[in-house]
């Protein structure tokens, strides 16, 4: 049963264990698994399009615009609900649209125009955040406050239960098994496994990269929107700024998860495994009584600590086993 | 005729000409934004970015990218701004913002070639420790109170042109004729252009990625002495963000993120550009909240046209390469007729 389970997953795990055995021993209020399922709500933006990035950079891609476009969503449930007056749940749906729109527009211009994805979404990070930007200046809104006034229903999203269960977690699960019946037990899924090995062969082989690659993003997008709204809801204010700092922890998350960054490799049970090892971190040190603004020393460590053992390790393993028996390697008689 | 003709076909060309196409239109609108005091202003404004371009494109042209600039720049300019305020020298400040930017340049070079980490990790993990340590040195305090001395440092004119405009438009020239020119500059882009076959030309590959990160760190060390002259204080966010901006230069002046093509002319263009956009909004008198929305949609539409016209002349020079083949065929079999 253990062997199925992928070793860097395993690892993972064990990272997670340790992560909450040790900030435990330090701090036994960290053992409270009331806090623990509530903290969700303060990594859920990054996990969640952290798995649907995942995807993306399965296809051999890059999606750096996430960030951005929370804040595009959230400006839009505002401005939707509260300054143009319409129902909060029609503008949540026209919010989230909004967000698979401009994933759209990456993925048509990555796979149609066959520009680099890294340049795409770096325009489109800038152009997101500046629509937002220019919607809440149009709008005539507080830039600084931005847009309160959110109903009751509105915040139960991020701060309702469902059967004692954060909704933060319960939605941390369902995108998680969406991501994951998609990715790992569909033929799309497969199909985008293929892409990111191999593109030609993909393509001669009758699959529509094109479409698979653009689908992505779309994917991405919708992701980024539902993070927005998320956001919106637990912070109670819409804000052009929101999610702003999300760029650097979700690339981190989908990489420490085991994702390659070239494509080809990856899967989203590591992504969502790293994501609560750098959530549980944040709170674990500020329990410690360590301030947030030294976190980023441990998630950077971590990041290239883990991405250089992944990446030493087949070398290396080969070295040790040339040392350890070197008659195997040399082939012995003909 | 010929040479001409060459100039105007580079990448580098139009980029100045949309550069001069912006100064142009906004000048029509209001023709304060044409006159010398501006556009001295606007290269005065954007000396930081260019500088910040040339090192990235060292790092462009080997095919890897740095997005660690930003944090090399803080930390430097925060560690050199406390040396200054506390009474050190202007020299010592430099030498030991250099020294910075160069370890951290080696930290990212030697992760990337020895550990067989991708670029893009390596410095977005540097880029975090970098922000990090510079909030531990400095306390989380701001560093003001810069001695005058240095903050007159960027006002200083020659025959009425900004000295450290000067330097910086001068290093940009040389350093471009060094990656044209030389022979061991032109290794840059030759790793870039091809990895394979740049080792089995005999170039040192590994140590040449190296110091392009190095050169990278570097660069943005000096940056951060620009920025802190420039400013005149430095915030615990100072440079956040700037490695997206730079890049967007970048690219925008044709330096390929996949390597092997671009220059550092090109690129400082490029980030005079994203310079002279927001200046430019101010004097049409547009809200400033139009200046992202603007500039990622330039930079989206100039990089998508870009990918279209290389692609078209791609298929025009292979079809051309196909016919030429066909009629030397032709001519071979009338050859044998004979």
């Amino acid at each position: 049963m253990l062997s199925k389970i992928p070793k860097w997953n395993m690892a993972l795990l064990i990272i997670l264990l340790s992560e909450i055995l040790i900030f435990g021993l330090i701090n036994p209020r960290f053992w409270n698994i009331s806090i623990l399922l509530n903290s969700f709500n303060d990594f859920i933006g990054i996990a969640i399009i952290g798995f649907f990035v995942t995807l993306v950079m399965i296809t051999g891609g890059i999606d750096i615009s996430g960030g951005s476009i929370i804040g595009l969503t959230s400006v839009v449930v505002g401005i939707l609900s509260q300054v143009v007056g319409l129902n909060i749940w029609v503008a949540l749906v026209l919010a989230i649209l909004a967000g698979g729109l401009c994933g759209l527009l990456n993925g048509v211009l990555i796979a149609y125009g066959r520009v680099q994805a890294m340049v795409i979404t770096l325009g489109g990070m800038l152009l997101y955040s500046g629509i937002a930007i220019v919607l809440v200046g149009l709008s005539g809104v507080s830039a600084y406050e931005g847009i309160s006034g959110f109903s009751q229903g509105f915040s139960n999203i991020a701060y309702g239960t469902v059967f004692g269960i954060p909704n933060s977690v319960v939605l941390f699960v369902v995108m998680f098994v969406i991501a994951y019946i998609l990715l790992h037990r569909t033929k799309y899924g497969r199909y985008i496994f293929l892409t990111g090995i191999n593109q030609n062969a993909a393509e001669y082989s009758g699959i529509n990269t094109k479409k698979v690659i653009a689908s992505t993003y779309v994917l991405s997008g919708i992701s980024a929107g539902v993070a927005g709204v998320m956001l919106t809801s637990y912070l109670g204010s819409a804000r052009a700024d929101f999610g702003g700092e999300y760029l650097m922890p979700i690339l981190t998350v989908v990489v420490l998860g085991g994702t390659l960054i070239t494509g080809g490799k990856g899967g989203v049970v590591g992504t969502a495994l790293a994501s609560i090892i750098v959530g549980f971190m944040q709170i674990g040190l500020q329990m410690g009584g360590v301030s947030t603004q030294y976190i980023g020393l441990a998630t950077g460590s971590l990041l290239i600590i883990s991405v250089a053992i992944l990446g030493i390790s087949p070398e290396f393993k080969n070295n040790v086993r040339k040392l350890v028996s070197p008659k195997k390697i040399s082939g012995g008689k003909v | 005729m010929q040479k001409f003709k060459n100039i105007t076909e580079k990448r580098e060309f139009r980029t100045f000409v949309f550069l001069v196409a912006i100064f142009v239109v906004v000048g029509l609108v209001n023709s304060e934004f044409l006159s010398l005091g501006n556009i001295h202003d606007s290269l005065k404004s954007s000396l930081l970015y260019i500088v910040l371009a040339v090192g990235l494109t060292f790092v462009l042209l080997t095919g890897n990218i740095d997005i660690s600039v930003g944090g090399i720049l803080g930390l430097s300019a925060a560690v050199s701004g406390m040396i200054l305020r506390d009474g050190g020298s202007i020299l010592l400040a430099i030498v030991v913002a250099i020294g910075i930017g160069g370890l951290v340049g080696l930290i990212n070079g030697l992760g990337v070639t020895k550990l067989k980490i991708s670029s893009f990790i390596m410095t977005l993990g540097m880029l975090e420790i970098t922000r990090v340590v510079q909030v531990i040195y400095t306390d989380g305090q701001w560093v003001e109170n810069l001695p005058v001395a240095f903050k007159q440092l960027a006002q200083i004119n020659v025959l009425g042109i900004n000295l450290l405009s000067i330097l910086v438009v001068t290093g940009l020239i040389l350093v471009h004729l060094y990656l044209i020119k030389n022979k061991k500059g032109r290794y840059f882009s030759a790793i870039g252009d091809n990895q394979e076959g740049a080792i089995l030309l005999g170039i040192p590959v590994q140590r040449y990625v190296t110091y392009s990160f190095v050169i990278s760190g570097v660069c943005s060390a000096l940056a951060g002495l620009i920025f802190a002259s420039q400013i005149g204080f430095i915030s615990t966010t100072a440079g956040l963000g700037i490695e997206m901006t730079v890049i967007a230069a970048a690219v925008l002046g044709g330096v390929s993120l996949s390597g092997g093509v671009g220059s550092v002319i090109g690129a400082g263009i490029g980030a005079i550009i994203m310079i002279s956009i927001n200046s430019a909004l101010v004097y049409m008198k547009v809200p400033a909240f139009w200046n992202d929305a603007i500039s990622g949609t330039l930079l989206i539409v100039i990089v998508v046209t870009d990918a279209l016209l290389a692609r078209k002349a791609n298929k025009q020079a292979k079809k051309e390469r196909l016919r030429a083949r066909v009629l030397h065929e032709e001519e071979v079999s009338v050859d044998y007729a004979k």
